[in-house]
């Protein structure tokens, strides 16, 4: 992989975790404190994905906005001013193998300015714009529209626009300011694809539950992300995606409630293009589709009182990128260093997981009634051949500093090791890792 | 005295004491805590006092539940609410309120919350819980009931409070207070569910057990079953959309 690849892959993971969706507007539309839908926020308990799942409404009647107080403003805010110390090894640089530190607050923090809810009686949206920060530019991260309740059934809602899909764990509601799941990015080495799982994809989806959402399903049907506009194709990059889950209680104080669910999902993705003058792609004109797949399960459950948990997921993802995504590269970026074989025009393949925990160690009889979040999670990504091979571990803390049906505030400390294998910048041809460390110290704050 | 003496004399005064039918369950208070804490001290209040830092704006006002008295019961007015009534309540939230539905958390919770809500109140400690009334079988909600139901209304006085109508705007609707001194409008029938439900018992239930707390009696003792059924399928007529 070359120097630029492997910069932006530290980066994209990096960033990935920065990007988390909480909104304490509906703390201030119910009056109710976010531990109420939070595990931890922005963790969501049952209660959250429920609410969630019926189209932000509790449907009692105080949904619809006509029910609301005027001065009711659906908007929140979120930034997160912290301190972050990244160190990289085995970066490229003119005087051959260096490793790279960065540390600093950067200033503006950049801002995620939301807006959702209700615009009637089972008819959701939300809109997220994040960005503001020391580049000044702003995108919108997510924005849809969802059909709820269709034919009165929970069973049937459908949603247009730019979302989430429906993943074990949600990429933007990750309590880890430094690193999102590994596993849900990962490619094969020389890999085209760029479909990243814990990104917003654009789409329809179609998905229910049951009264208490117990049992959930989805159904997707998108646009891969970061082939957007690339293909020739009237629905450019398409990609089908399901997802399962399915929650027993067991009654009982030590293992409470348990969540199984298992997804899968299969794209097409543009090989071929037109090229300009220069030799640069052009986009629009994509053609030669090539698949790749992906498949896991995973479960979660709570350790101890629901009201207190130690919140465990583990997650299993299967990926398999096939011949067609992952052609000869002339520079020699598909040639497995450890092997010296080519590995373009071959599929490829990896399993990947993680384990997560959030721990809420204590509930107090006050408004900020959890006060307290401790938790790690240990990321993996194994490839069949080549390079890309991760271990990363994630540890952190989080003391909240208001919870109440306001707004929510938090002190955020993390820490995060990881290292990949192979993709080193080397100048005399020995294989080298990259291994990356990070701090953050900072104020989570949302509003 | 001996000793067979004072185990006797002590016997006759436990017999005497305070009925406990069903006191709440100290572990359960001790987890119920955690889950109050967790997911209504923003309205409820640390102490159940119902004066949590939401408790200002929303209305109606939240439950004050050091006091005991419960509106939403099967049992007959003026006694205590049964678990099972404390349960429904959590478990389906009140409509056109501020409640919300609670049922996607773990029923061990739920339960847990309904002993916690009894350890608020020592009312639970000196008093039996009610027993549910009887409800019998409901009857077609027919338009000939309605009519029945009718006379009923017009019985009970129920226009007074509820209008002629059933809008809620009767002539002392302005002046009712609950048992705080907060605004207590009468419901309007015409649009939606009673906060405690929308099937026929939940109605049939509210006319024979009453709000405590709340203006609305109990007409128990002023009507018959068949009576009150018929006053059901009347209000259930007026109701003219969500």
């Amino acid at each position: 992989m070359r120097s630029p690849a492997r910069l932006a892959l530290a980066a994209a993971v990096l960033a990935a975790a920065s990007r988390a969706e909480a909104f304490p507007a509906f703390a201030r539309k119910y009056g109710m404190s976010c531990s109420a839908c939070h595990v931890a926020w922005p963790i969501f308990n049952q209660v959250g994905q429920n609410f969630r799942d019926n189209g932000y409404q509790f449907g009692l009647g105080k949904d619809d906005p006509i029910t609301l107080t005027p001065g009711y403003i659906p908007v929140a805010l979120r930034t997160t001013p912290a301190y972050t110390y990244t160190r990289v090894t085995n970066q490229e640089t003119a005087q051959g193998p260096a490793t790279i530190q960065q540390g600093g607050v950067p200033l503006p923090p950049g801002v995620d300015i939301l807006t959702g809810g209700t615009i009637a009686k089972d008819l959701s949206f939300l809109l997220v714009i994040s960005g503001f920060g020391p580049d000044g530019g702003a995108s919108v991260e997510s924005g849809w529209v969802r059909f709820d309740n269709i034919a009165g059934t929970g069973w049937l809602n459908f949603k247009i626009g730019k979302f989430e899909l429906d993943e074990p764990a949600s990429a933007h509601r990750g309590v880890s300011l430094l690193y999102g799941y590994a596993g849900y990015g990962a490619h094969p080495q020389g890999s085209l694809v760029a479909f990243d799982m814990g990104e917003n994809q654009v789409g329809v989806e179609l998905d229910g539950h049951d009264a208490r959402s117990s049992t959930r399903y989805s159904l997707s049907f998108t646009s891969v992300n970061g082939h957007e506009g690339l293909s020739g194709n009237a629905w450019s990059s398409p990609m089908v995606y399901g997802h399962v889950q399915k929650a027993f209680e067991l009654d009982n104080a030590v293992l409470p409630w348990v969540r199984v669910g298992a997804l899968a999902g299969v794209g097409w993705v543009p090989t071929a293009f037109k090229q300009d003058a220069d030799n640069n792609d052009i986009p629009g004109t994509g053609t030669d589709h090539k698949t790749f797949s992906r498949a896991g399960a995973e479960a979660s459950w709570y350790l101890g009182y629901p009201a207190t948990p130690a919140f465990f997921t583990v997650a299993y993802i299967y990926g398999n990128d096939s011949a067609g995504v992952i052609p000869v590269d002339p520079d020699g970026a598909t040639i497995d260093p450890y092997t010296g074989a080519e590995l373009g025009g071959h599929s490829n393949s990896f399993n990947s997981g993680f384990v997560e925990v959030d721990w809420v160690p204590v509930s107090e009889p006050r408004y900020d009634a959890t006060p307290w979040l401790i938790f790690g999670r240990y990321d993996v990504v194994k490839f069949k051949k080549g390079t890309g091979d991760t271990d990363g571990a994630t540890l952190g803390v989080r003391k909240y500093l208001a919870l109440g049906p306001r707004a929510a505030a938090a002190i955020h400390l993390e820490g995060h090791y990881d290292k990949v294998k192979g993709i080193g910048f080397s100048d005399t041809g020995a294989v080298k890792d990259v291994e990356t460390t990070s701090v953050l110290a900072g104020i989570d704050f949302d509003f | 005295m001996t000793r067979t003496t004072t185990l006797a004399i002590s016997a006759v005064l436990l017999a005497a004491g305070p009925a406990r039918a069903t006191p709440p369950d100290p572990a359960a208070v001790k987890r119920g805590e955690k889950a109050f804490s967790r997911y209504c001290v923003s309205c409820h209040g640390t102490e159940g006092d119902g004066r949590g830092p939401t408790a200002d704006w929303i209305d109606p006002k939240p439950r004050v539940l050091t006091s005991g008295v419960f509106k939403f019961r099967s049992t007959p007015s003026g006694t205590l609410p049964t678990d099972a009534d404390l349960l429904r309540t959590i478990t389906n939230g009140l409509h056109t309120t501020y409640m919300p539905r609670w049922a996607a958390t773990t029923e061990m919770e739920r339960r847990d919350l309904v002993q916690y809500v009894k350890s608020l109140s020592s009312k639970f400690k000196e008093e039996e819980q009610g027993k549910p009334i009887a409800i019998p079988p409901a009857p077609p909600m027919t338009p000939q009931l309605a009519q029945q139901g009718k006379a009923v209304w017009d019985k009970m006085q129920c226009a007074a409070c509820h209008g002629d109508t059933g809008q809620g705007n009767g002539q002392s609707a302005a002046t009712l207070r609950d048992d705080w001194g907060n605004p207590a409008p009468p419901h309007d029938f015409t649009r939606g569910p009673l906060k405690v439900g929308d099937a026929p018992e939940d109605l049939y239930r509210a006319f024979m057990t009453g709000l405590n707390g709340s203006p609305m009696p109990s007409f128990a003792d002023s009507i018959k079953p068949e009576e009150a059924w018929a006053l059901v399928a009347y209000v259930r007529s007026l109701r003219k959309g969500d």
